[in-house]
This record gives C-alpha cells, structure tokens and sequence, in this order.
C-alpha cells in the first residue's frame, strides 16, 4: 500500500478536511498506477486537481504516481490554496513541480493543456451553488466545497460540457460523484457524447455509495 | 508561482477566449525568487520543452527583465552532453527555480489585473465578469 502523505496543522475551519470521498480517490490512484504510469510514465504529463482542498490528492500523486510530471492545480479559496502548497512542499520538498492558482474550475488554464484532471466536486444537492465570498475572513468558504446545487452536479455538468476543450488529445478525467449524482446517467449521457466511461471505484462510505469515473476521448 | 506555469495560463474573461491576445498575460511589476532547493531533473526539461510555447515564454522573459533568450526553440537537447546539458540547467533555473512572488498580469485583450501575492496566483473574477 502507498503511503498516505503527511497533514500539519492546517486550517479545517477553512478548508475542506480530508474525508472518505478524499481517500476512495487515493485507492482509486493506487488501483491506476500501472495503466497512468504505462500511459505517462516515461513523459511530463500536465496534471490539475480543481479544488485541491488540503492538498492530499495531488501531494499522493506527486509522490507515489507520476512524480515527473508538471501540476497545476486550483480552487477557489484562498484558505485552500495556502493548505495545498503547504502540504506539497511538505511532502515533497525538493521536487515541488506545482503551482496552486486560485480559480474557479480550470478557467485561467489554456485549452488543450490538461493531461490528467481530477475532480473531487462539491457533490452535496443544495437548493444552489454557494456564491464565492468577496472577502478573506468569511465562514461560507468551506461550503463551497461541498454544496453542488441541483443533485449535486451542477458544478460537476458545467465543468463536462466543457471537458472536451480542457483536456489534451490524450487527456483523463478522474471525476468523484456520489450516488445521488447518479452517475449511471452521467455516464450514459457522456458515451452520448463520444467518451469512453469507466467506473474505476466504488464503495459504501456511511449512508452514501461514492464512486470514480474516468473519462477518456474516444479515439477515431 | 513559477515561470513555466506562465506558459499555460490566459485571461479568465469568457469572452477573451477567442482573443490571441489573451495569451500569455503581460507580467509587470513582478518580484521574482530563486528557489534553489528545486533539484535538476534535465529529462523533465526536455519533456516540458516539446510542451512549451516558445514565442510566448521568450515574451514573459522580456517583461521580466531576461533578454537573452534565442529566438528560436532549442531542439534535440540531449542531457549527456555537456553544452545541452548547460543549457538544460539554465532552463530549470528559469523555468522551474524562478518564481514570481509578487507581481500583476494584465490581459492585453481586455486590460484585466490579476495579482499574484505570495507566489499565488489569483484568477478570480468579480462577478460582472464571470
């Protein structure tokens, strides 16, 4: 089993504390190791995580999958941000090849850039999408991370509808959903679409069902 | 943030998408860190190379004072000898050492400010914008 990476004092009252949702994606990446090293292995591959939260996701990939490639990931809130490349360095303290940039989805990120996306949406159904709050010191920053409006997937669709100019020819998509998302659909919808769906993971994780989809575009 | 990420970030305005001249940004007022303790991997440089919009890096080198650059893209850069290997080092130290700490990026389509802060780079918009 892959080690873990080490979390220090970071700022829960802010940032999103990694939950089941955080380490089913951690032995989602363990089960993908041979086909992303096989894939990527001998190259640089670009990889984002939108919505880095406290870090962990990228740091385990950084340093136990594909530990050559180049990262840029995202959020929306500046407390994340800091946790994040926090968490990278101190993991990974001499081969930190990161940025975290602060934004919304990958909307500063050129087209066509993205190798490796990974998404970890905030899946809850809310009445609506929390508004992203204009100052630094506000309580609502940690709802962003979870409330997806509509079946939680609201923030999940817009970034879908867009994957196929995100990612690069050869691009991946690691997206998270739980079963109210139902990802059934989702799947379907998106082979409507021309992309090649696969359930990488599943598992029960208290009174929810959380799963990985990887999403690929079909070759021609 | 470091130099080589400005290679692949543009004005977040949806309707600069479509603009050539919201890529790359223009980088000013930057304070700029050598961070050293970043180890040399010169297969990783080759790699990032193939990636890498030259015309555009050579262009945020300008703004942030590094004029020396060829025009042209290195190509073939083979690590095991000794004048690529030269080059290859230079390379991490601008791409992956250099870091901007402080600065402005101002999309040249739509005259945007972004501001980095701590080497963070803040791609928010306000909401009139989004």
């Amino acid at each position: 089993m892959l080690p873990t990476p080490i979390l220090k004092d970071l700022d829960y009252d802010n940032v999103y504390e990694p939950s089941e949702d955080s380490f089913l994606l951690l032995d989602c990446f363990e089960d993908e190791n041979t086909f992303l090293s096989q894939k990527f292995g001998i190259g640089s591959p670009i990889i984002t995580e939108i919505g880095t939260g406290s870090g962990i996701v990228t740091s385990f990939l950084m340093k136990n999958i594909l530990p050559n490639g180049f990262y840029v990931a995202t959020d929306v809130n500046p407390h994340a941000c800091v946790s994040s490349i926090n968490t990278i360095r101190l993991n990974n303290p001499d081969s930190a090849k990161i940025d975290v940039c602060q934004m919304s989805l990958t909307t500063a990120i050129l087209p066509h850039t993205i190798d490796i996306l990974i998404f970890n949406p905030p899946y809850v159904p809310a009445e609506e999408v929390p508004e992203i709050p204009q100052q630094y010191r506000d309580s609502r920053w940690l709802d962003l991370a979870l409330l997806g409006g509509s079946d939680g997937m609201e923030v999940t669709w817009q970034l879908l509808d867009s994957l196929d100019s995100i990612i690069s020819e050869t691009g991946l998509a690691y997206i998270l959903f739980c079963a109210r998302n139902k990802p059934d659909l989702v799947k379907l919808e998106m082979e409507k679409r021309m992309w090649v769906v696969d359930k990488i993971i599943e598992r029960k994780a208290g009174w929810e069902v959380l799963s990985v989809l990887r999403f690929m575009k079909r070759k021609n | 943030m470091k130099f080589i990420t400005t290679n692949f970030v543009k004005c977040a305005v949806k309707t600069c998408s479509s603009s050539d001249k919201a890529f790359p940004l223009k980088y000013e007022e930057c304070q700029v860190v050598l961070d050293e303790q970043q180890e040399f991997n010169p297969e990783f440089i080759v790699h990032m190379l193939d990636k890498l919009n030259w015309d555009a890096l050579v262009k945020v080198a300008r703004d942030l004072g590094k004029t020396d650059l060829p025009t042209q893209k290195p190509e073939g850069l083979d690590p095991i000898m000794e004048d690529d290997a030269a080059v290859l080092r230079d390379l991490h130290s601008l791409l992956i050492q250099s870091n901007i700490v402080e600065g402005k990026m101002v999309c040249e389509n739509c005259e945007h400010i972004y501001f980095i802060k701590n080497s963070i780079p803040n791609f928010l918009l306000p909401p009139h914008l989004c």
